[in-house]
């Protein structure tokens, strides 16, 4: 146990002593997790962007005035035995002419059009969501099926497959520049890890000379250098955690209508599953700077 | 692994046909025989180059040997493995010309150093670090720095360090090498000091006064091989 304390005592005094190597080191090791984390952020904020999308995707079929409730209700229960559907809602046709004016209120001549009718030129509007926007060729094709086909006036299908496309797109080449950015700066925290050994080793070649001379376990003279490492990746990681809180409070009302379904929203998120995150960065750095520091030892340790 | 008691052998230190060649072909040490006994004085003397050192640096394992057998306390350690050797050294107080001092450590923290780093209880270090101050009579100055210190006192500090294991082995290369005449004998007198308390002492020495004055036994090397050994010897070359 006194051992134990002691590496750990020693192993802060190489901290103090090599304090600049030290906190280089830890800025290093810093930058790599802040990039990581920015990574799994992009991904939660882009696979809840695309799930909102999808979300809003409909598909509303306008049938032709005067059809008859029955027909309309036929047609509706059609649509809710097809798999690919998940949910069927029956609009009337004031609500039906609310909601086309308000998806299209940035096109004017659509607008104009509809003034010129000057009457409610809508009947009743079955609004259907799909299980995934993939089914939604198929729902429509279902559709001009003759048994519906004439009373329907018009089919309206807002695609967002497009748009879902480019988010895609655009993260993932993201994440790629994100993980590419991550590697760099791990290999160079590595790096680091293994000059700031080195001169940690160069530093008390005093004090390792008489260690040797006196009767230390190699074990005992490596083991602060170990410790080391363990204590430049808790700093890392307290410091990241310290600068992710931060961002994401800033982040987390802007993003809320991502995070609608989620409790808590994106704080509530990180609340969750953040720990894990960081605890998971802890030990995957401290085993990783650990091997980096053993590797730096047995190149400059002569024990 | 072969570890006696080191008082219950009838030798301290036994050399059989040691010899020791550095790379690529400098034999340092040739072919050597010596036994030394438990509680024995023995200078090793001997021009510059001669293996004085590099026999010392077996002893304490520093060096192994190429050829030959090494016991120290009936402990062969002729291929003692890496692991071991800090054991060995807990066994074995070693003082060199330069000091090997801590520079920014006091004297007490500069002998607490040695127990520290080997393990030892706090207790045991607030024991025994005032017990070997008094013996080299520093005790009232451990809140001193090496550099306050004059070169003797310096050298009484890493006797003082070389003494916390308790070794039954003392090996001294050429401790009085930094000294003055007035430093030298202060030293002196505390390593016979020593060897009376029962340690086993081996100094290796250029001085002459030293191994005259001793009065003890004097083993003189020569181009690496033992060209004498004597009882109450004096220096000759
Ligand atoms: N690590 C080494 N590698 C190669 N040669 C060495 C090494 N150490 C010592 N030697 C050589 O071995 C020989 C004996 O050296 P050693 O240091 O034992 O002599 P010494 O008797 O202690 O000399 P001095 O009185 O000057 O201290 C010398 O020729 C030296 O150059
Ligand atoms: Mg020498």
């Amino acid at each position: 146990m006194t051992t134990v304390f002691r590496a750990v005592k020693f192993a802060l005094q190489n901290f103090i002593r090599n304090l600049w190597l030290s906190l280089i080191t830890v800025s290093m090791m810093m930058f790599t997790l802040l990039t990581i984390n920015m990574v799994v952020m992009l991904n939660l904020v882009a696979d809840n962007a695309i799930s909102y999308v999808e979300n809003k995707v409909e598909v509303s079929v306008y049938f032709k005035e005067g059809v008859s409730e029955e027909r309309v209700a036929t047609a509706a229960s059609y649509l809710r035995s097809l798999a690919q559907v998940q949910d069927v809602r029956t609009v009337t046709p004031e609500q039906a002419l609310e909601r086309f004016k308000e998806r299209h209120k940035r096109d004017e001549k659509i607008l104009a059009s509809l003034d010129e009718v000057g009457k409610n030129p809508f009947g009743p509007t079955l609004v259907v969501k799909a299980k995934d926007p993939s089914g939604f060729p198929f729902i429509l094709e279902s559709l001009d099926h003759p048994q519906f086909k004439n009373d329907i006036r018009e089919k309206d299908f807002d695609n967002f497959e497009a748009l879902i496309g480019q988010i895609r797109n655009t993260v993932s080449q993201v994440r790629l520049f994100g993980i590419g950015l991550s590697v760099i700066f791990l290999f160079l925290a590595l790096l680091v890890v293994v000059n700031t050994v080195r001169m940690g080793i160069f530093i008390h070649r005093e004090e390792i000379g008489v260690m040797r001379l006196v009767g230390a376990s190699s074990t005992f003279i490596r083991a602060p250098f170990l410790i080391e490492a363990v204590l430049y990746t808790v700093l890392a990681v307290a410091l990241t955690a310290a600068i992710t809180l931060p961002i994401i409070s800033v982040l987390d009302p802007k993003l809320a209508v991502l995070f609608e379904g989620t409790p808590g929203g994106l704080i509530g998120v990180f609340q969750k599953e953040g720990w894990k995150l960081l605890l998971g960065e802890a030990v995957i750095l401290s085993l990783v700077s650990m091997a980096a520091t053993a590797f730096a030892m047995r190149r400059y340790l002569k024990i | 692994m072969g570890r006696a008691c080191l008082w219950q052998v009838d030798f301290m230190i036994l050399l059989k046909n040691i010899s020791k060649i550095y790379p690529p072909n400098i034999a340092a040490v040739r072919d050597v025989h010596l036994h030394i006994r438990p509680g024995e004085f023995v200078s090793i003397v001997g021009q510059s180059g001669t293996g004085k050192s590099t026999l010392a640096k077996m002893l304490y394992a520093e060096e192994r040997p190429t050829k030959g057998k090494i016991e120290v306390g009936g402990w062969d350690i002729t291929h003692i493995k890496n692991s071991d050797v800090p054991l060995l050294r807990r066994q074995i107080g070693v003082v060199f010309q330069d000091f090997k001092l801590l520079p920014r450590k006091t004297v007490f923290e500069n002998v607490s150093f040695a127990l520290e780093v080997s393990g030892a209880t706090n207790k045991r270090i607030k024991e025994v670090v005032p017990q070997v101050l008094k013996i080299v009579n520093l005790h009232e100055k451990g809140h001193r720095y090496p550099g306050q210190l004059s070169g003797g006192e310096q050298q009484r500090v890493s006797v003082a360090r070389a003494l916390v294991h308790r070794p039954k082995i003392l090996v001294a290369d050429e401790p009085t090498g930094n000294l003055d005449t007035f430093n030298t004998q202060e030293i002196m007198e505390l390593l016979k000091k020593i060897n009376e308390f029962g340690t086993t002492v081996v100094l290796v020495t250029h001085n002459r006064e030293v191994v005259n004055a001793l009065r003890k036994r004097v083993i003189t090397l020569s181009d690496g091989e033992i060209v004498s050994d004597v009882e109450e010897g004096r220096y000759k070359l």
